[in-house]
C-alpha cells in the first residue's frame, strides 16, 4: 500500500480547470519528484493533500486514511513545507519549534531533544537571532525542520529549492537526502537537475493529469529512443558505413556529420547488434559506439508537448 | 485542547513581543489617571482662560464628572483604539501564510478562532480593569465623600459591550480576511446598532445601550434591571458571532 494515493482528483478555479482527473501513487520510502511547468497544478495538488483546498471531486488517501478538507486528521502523518514558508518574525527558531511541538502534542522533553536534533540537521543550531532577520535559505531550512518535527511518514515539500542560490540548493537537497529512509518525500520542482540528483521516482504533471510516472530508470528505459552515436576515425569509414546495403531499410534512419553517424532504429525488434554486425562485416573499428540516453529534459519536453 | 492552549500562549507572546499589549495598557492607564484629574482641574483650566470682566460660575466638580470622563473616554477612544489594534487579528496571518505551518501540524481551525477570541478578551479585560482601577483610586482620593450607584454593574456593561464588539470584529475578520474589511464591518455593526436605537421598542434589547446608559446607572436615573434583556441579547450575539466565525473559518480556503 502506498503512503499517498490520489484518485480522480478534479479542481477548477473559476473557468480554469487545473486538475482533470489526477491519479497518483507514492510508494513508501521513496523520494518522489513531482515535476511540472509553472501553473501546472503542483501547489494546488499539495494543498488539497493537506486539506487547505477543497477538491471538486476525487479522493486523497494518506497512510490508508481518507484526507478531508478543513480537517487535520491525516495531517499528523504529514510534514509540509510550503513554497515560501512564513514564520512569526518575533520568535527565534527554538521558540518556533517549541510552539509547533506543543501543537502536535509532543511532550516537553521530546520537543526539546527533537528540536535540537533538527536544528543541528539543518544547520541552525547556534542561531539565536529572531526569524525576522533570516534569509530565504535559512527560512527554507527552518521550514524543513518544522516539517520533520513530528516524524511524519510523508514529507511534502513545495518547490523547496526554487528561489535559492546554488549553495542553498545543495544544502536543502542534502538535508532531504539525509531524511530519506526515515520518511517518504514528495517534492515538487521545475528544476530537473534536482530531480535527477535525489529522486528515485518522478511524475510529470501536465494538463491536469500525470503525463509520465515511474522510477527514473523505468521511464528512461521506456522512452529510450533506440538511437546510437558512432564515431569513426575518418570520414571515409563513416561514409562507407553510412552507405552499407544492410542499413538501407525504411525503419532505419541515418544522419552523418563529418565522421560521426547517428542511427535511429524505429523498429522495436532491432537493436545495436545489427549495427555491430555491419561494422564487423565492413571490418571497421569505430572510435566510439554509444547508445543515446534520453535526458530528463528531453523526456519532460516530450511529456508536456 | 493542547492546540488551543499552545496557540493561546503564542497569541499572548505575540501581543507582548509586538507591543500591542503595551500600547493597550498604556492608553487605558493614561485614561485611567487623567479621568479624575481632568474632572478636578477643569474649572481651574477654564478659570485661567477667562479674562477680566466676565464672570462665569462653574459648579464644583464631583465624582460624577470623573466617571463621566471615564465612560466617555473608554467608550469612544478606548474602544476605537482596541478595534484598530485588533483589526489585523487574522488578516496578517492569512496574508503572510503563517497559519499554514501550524494548521498542517494538526492545529484545528476551531482552536485558532477560540484562542484568538480568548486572547483579545484577556487583553481587553486587563485594560479596562486597569483603567477602572486607576480612575477609582484617584476618584476616591480626590472626591472622598461622593456616592455612586451601580458603578461595578455599569463597568460590567461596558466590558460586555467590548466583548460583543470583539466577537463582531472576529467574525468580520474571518469573513473578509483583510483588516480594512474587518474595520468596515465592525464599524457597520456599531452604526446599525445606533440607527436601531432610534426605535424605542428596540432600545431595551440593543447592545449599544450597554455603553450609552452608563452614567444613568451611576447616577441612579436608570434601573439596573432595565438592562438585563440587553445583556442577554449582547451575550447571545457574541456567541452567534464567535460560532459563525468558527463555521466560516472551517470552510475558508487558505
Amino acid at each position: 500500500m502506498g503512503v499517498l494515493e490520489i484518485r480522480q482528483l478534479y479542481k477548477r478555479f473559476g473557468r480554469h480547470e487545473v486538475l482533470k482527473g489526477l491519479d497518483m501513487d507514492v510508494p513508501e520510502r521513496s523520494i518522489f519528484g513531482f515535476v511540472g511547468q509553472n501553473g501546472a497544478g503542483k501547489t494546488t495538488t499539495m494543498k488539497i493533500i493537506i486539506g487547505l483546498l477543497k477538491p471538486d471531486s476525487g479522493s486523497v488517501t494518506v497512510c490508508g486514511e481518507k484526507a478531508a478538507y478543513g480537517g487535520s486528521g491525516t495531517n499528523r502523518h504529514i510534514g509540509y513545507l510550503p513554497d515560501v514558508p512564513e514564520f512569526y518574525g518575533y520568535m527565534n527558531p527554538m521558540e518556533y519549534l517549541m510552539l509547533c511541538g506543543e501543537i502536535t502534542g509532543l511532550t516537553k522533553t521530546r520537543i526539546k531533544s527533537r528540536s535540537e536534533e533538527l536544528l543541528e540537521l539543518v544547520g541552525l543550531k547556534d542561531q539565536k537571532k529572531k526569524i525576522g532577520g533570516f534569509s530565504r535559505g535559512m527560512k527554507q531550512r527552518l521550514g524543513i525542520a518544522q516539517a520533520l518535527l513530528n516524524e511524519p511518514k510523508l514529507l511534502i515539500c513545495d518547490e523547496p529549492t526554487s528561489a535559492l542560490d546554488p549553495v542553498g540548493r545543495k544544502e536543502i537537497l542534502d538535508i532531504l537526502l539525509a531524511a530519506k529512509g526515515k520518511t517518504t518525500i514528495v517534492f515538487s520542482t521545475h528544476i530537473l537537475a534536482d530531480v535527477e540528483k535525489i529522486c528515485d521516482r518522478i511524475a510529470v504533471l501536465h494538463d491536469g493529469k500525470l503525463a509520465l510516472c515511474g522510477t527514473l530508470s523505468e521511464i528512461k528505459e521506456r522512452r529510450r529512443l533506440h538511437g546510437f552515436i558512432i564515431e569513426f576515425g575518418s570520414e571515409k569509414a563513416a561514409s562507407c558505413f553510412e552507405n552499407a546495403e544492410e542499413l538501407k531499410r525504411p525503419s532505419i534512419s541515418l544522419s552523418r556529420s563529418g565522421s560521426t553517424v547517428k542511427v535511429f532504429l524505429a523498429d522495436g525488434d532491432m537493436d545495436g547488434h545489427l549495427l555491430l554486425d555491419v561494422l564487423s562485416q565492413k571490418r571497421i573499428v569505430p572510435l566510439k559506439f554509444a547508445v543515446m540516453e534520453p535526458t530528463l529534459e528531453s523526456l519532460f519536453m516530450e511529456a508536456v508537448r | 485542547m493542547t492546540g488551543y492552549l499552545a496557540f493561546l500562549k503564542k497569541e499572548l507572546f505575540e501581543y507582548t513581543k509586538t507591543y500591542k499589549l503595551f500600547v493597550m495598557l498604556m492608553v487605558f492607564a493614561v485614561f485611567g489617571i487623567t479621568n479624575p484629574l481632568i474632572a478636578k482641574l477643569m474649572p481651574e483650566i477654564l478659570g485661567s482662560l477667562i479674562t477680566d470682566g466676565i464672570t462665569i460660575t462653574l459648579p464644583e466638580p464631583t465624582a460624577y464628572d470623573a466617571w463621566t470622563q471615564f465612560f466617555k473616554n473608554a467608550t469612544q477612544m478606548g474602544l476605537l483604539v482596541m478595534v484598530i489594534l485588533f483589526s489585523n487579528v487574522l488578516s496578517s496571518e492569512l496574508s503572510k501564510g503563517t497559519l499554514i505551518n501550524l494548521l498542517t501540524k494538526g492545529l484545528s481551525r476551531t482552536a485558532v478562532i477560540l484562542s484568538k477570541y480568548t486572547c483579545m478578551a484577556l487583553v481587553w479585560t486587563t485594560s479596562i480593569a486597569l483603567c477602572f482601577g486607576l480612575t477609582y483610586g484617584y476618584t476616591v482620593y480626590l472626591f472622598p465623600k461622593e456616592e455612586t450607584y451601580d458603578l461595578l454593574f455599569s463597568v460590567f456593561c461596558l466590558w460586555l459591550f467590548g466583548m460583543f464588539l470583539l466577537a463582531a470584529l472576529l467574525f468580520s475578520a474571518t469573513l473578509t480576511g483583510t483588516s480594512y474589511g474587518c474595520l468596515l464591518i465592525t464599524g457597520a455593526v456599531v452604526v446599525i446598532c445606533m440607527i436601531m436605537n432610534i426605535i424605542p421598542a428596540v432600545q431595551r434589547y440593543n447592545p449599544i445601550s450597554l455603553v450609552t446608559d452608563n452614567m444613568g446607572l451611576v447616577m441612579n436615573s436608570i434601573e439596573a434591571s432595565s438592562l438585563y434583556s440587553t445583556i442577554v441579547v449582547a451575550c447571545l450575539f457574541s456567541l452567534i458571532f464567535v460560532s459563525l466565525s468558527i463555521a466560516v473559518f472551517r470552510k475558508k480556503q487558505i
